[in-house]
């Protein structure tokens, strides 16, 4: 796995410079609850043998506000959804009520709502 | 340009058993907007996985995430945490894996195709069908000793070996399986009433297929040639028992049905070649390192690609595991393919779909 950072400033320049949907596809957006900090993930892989995985990866503040992907990649909105609802945090365009109902506990893979508590 | 009327469809529906709720506009019977919720049923496996479980238990936890593909996620689970333990299995183990991932996919296709008959009205080809699919669901029993929840797949090989009887069996029972998935081919392909209903319906073209990233019999039916087993074979060596890429370029829900029945004369190729080449080895290797790092890993689930994103930090429990079911990549494009049709077929397309909200829902 091949890891880019980004920042939010420079991301969808990033994103735009790498992504050629005839080249490679969007696989998931994804986000690790660091505690002060949130990292937040790009996954896209190769049509090709062998295939790499590429990671862009931005350190942010988990009350940022992240800029949408859907002007570059078409089915970006299903994963940015789904992290708003999941993680709790704020993406441009993106409301909350995909995977989980509006009114569900918000984040219930936050570190603060238990996530990750040692067994 | 007529009334337009809002129908939901799901979550409960005759049609459609899944916990998944669509809502259509339409106009003069015809869908002119689709908008897809998912959110009835989220069980929060992913943070149970990073909180209750020890990492090695967590393959039996992701089994459960999905009764069609539990063998895609116990496995795709093990090769991550393989990555953070920094282990490579026994080659049998993985001949193993492959056989198991096959058979699964047999039941798993053969499935989807019932329940397009069966929506598009066809009662007796899904009864046929789900009829043809039993023999696999046995050999399943056989080899993993679950039909459904295999518990096959663990953190450095499998659990159980092949037992030269079985194999035995598994080849003498997929020998009567051809001249059966002849026949259902025939009739998937020629039946009058099926192609009326499904020729053109759901279709979506390569480029939309690309656009929206989407993966498996999905993309390859619209002619994408994506499939994880034609793209890495660091973790299981597809190519070396046979896999052949296939796809069509219909994009519609007919195109899908052929790719499926397609898929199946490959998966049956795959398993004689597996049996017939099975290595000898152990079945596990044993390690007492925890997992640290972070590692990504992809299979070819019988809906397309599923991904594993995990993170150790050197204890028994996991710091994020992060699942991406194949059903999840499709919801942008299934959103957008059921936009044009009838409503009146709008469960056979969905059906065609073989959407997995199990998965999706995780």
């Amino acid at each position: 796995m091949k890891k880019i950072e980004t920042s939010l400033e420079n991301l969808k320049n990033d994103i735009r410079q790498f992504y050629n949907p005839e080249l490679n596809h969007f696989i998931v957006m994804n986000a690790v609850d660091l505690g002060e900090k949130m990292e937040v993930q790009w996954f896209f892989c190769d049509y090709a043998f062998p295939c790499e995985v590429t990671t862009f990866y931005a350190l942010i503040s988990p009350d940022a506000e992240i800029p949408d992907l859907r002007e570059i990649v078409a089915s970006a909105w299903v994963a940015e959804s789904e992290l708003v609802d999941l993680m709790n945090i704020k993406i441009e365009h993106t409301t909350k009520g995909f995977v989980l109902e509006s009114d569900s506990e918000s984040g219930p893979l936050r570190k603060k709502n238990n996530y990750g508590k040692a067994i | 340009m007529g009334k337009q009327y809002e129908i939901p469809l799901g979550a409960q529906h005759i049609s459609l058993l899944e916990p998944l709720h669509f809502k259509f506009t339409t106009e003069n019977e015809r869908i002119v907007d689709t908008q897809a919720n998912l959110f009835y049923v989220h069980r929060g496996i992913e943070a149970a996985c990073c909180s209750k479980f020890k990492f090695r238990q967590v393959s039996f936890v992701v089994g459960r995430v999905c009764g069609l593909c539990s063998i895609s996620h116990s496995t795709a689970y093990s090769q991550v945490a393989e990555k953070l333990v920094k282990i490579e299995i026994p080659r049998r183990a993985k001949y193993l894996r492959m056989l198991v991932i096959e058979m699964d996919r047999i039941h798993s296709h053969l499935l989807c195709l019932s329940h397009v008959a069966e929506n598009s009205g066809y009662e007796a080809l899904f009864m046929k069908t789900m009829q043809y699919r039993e023999f696999v669901m046995e050999l399943l029993e056989a080899v993993c000793g679950n039909r459904i929840q295999y518990d096959f797949s663990i953190v450095g090989g499998v659990t159980r070996d092949l037992k030269p009887m079985v194999a035995e069996i598994i080849l003498k029972r997929l020998k009567i399986f051809l001249p059966q998935l002849d026949e259902l081919m025939d009739i998937y392909k020629n039946n009058w009433t099926l192609s009326l209903k499904n020729k053109n319906a759901g279709a979506i073209t390569r480029a939309d297929a690309m656009r929206l990233n989407v993966v498996g019999p999905f993309a390859r039916a619209a002619g994408l040639a994506v499939d994880v087993r034609n793209e890495t074979e660091d973790l299981l060596p597809w190519k070396e028992v046979g896999f052949e890429m296939i796809t069509e370029t219909g994009g519609d829900a007919y195109a899908r049905n052929i790719l499926r029945l397609r898929e199946l004369y490959i998966s049956k190729r795959i398993i004689e070649n597996i049996i017939h080449g099975l290595p000898e080895s152990p079945l596990v290797t044993e390690t007492k390192a925890f997992p640290d790092g972070e590692a990504v890993a992809r299979i070819e689930a019988p809906r397309g690609e599923l991904f594993y994103y995990a993170k150790g930090n050197k204890t028994q429990v996991l710091e994020r595991l992060k699942i991406k079911a194949p059903t999840f990549s499709n919801v942008a494009a299934m959103v957008e393919a059921l936009n044009g049709n009838e409503y009146g077929s709008a469960p056979a397309i969905i059906a065609s779909f073989d959407p997995c909200l199990s998965c999706t829902a995780r």
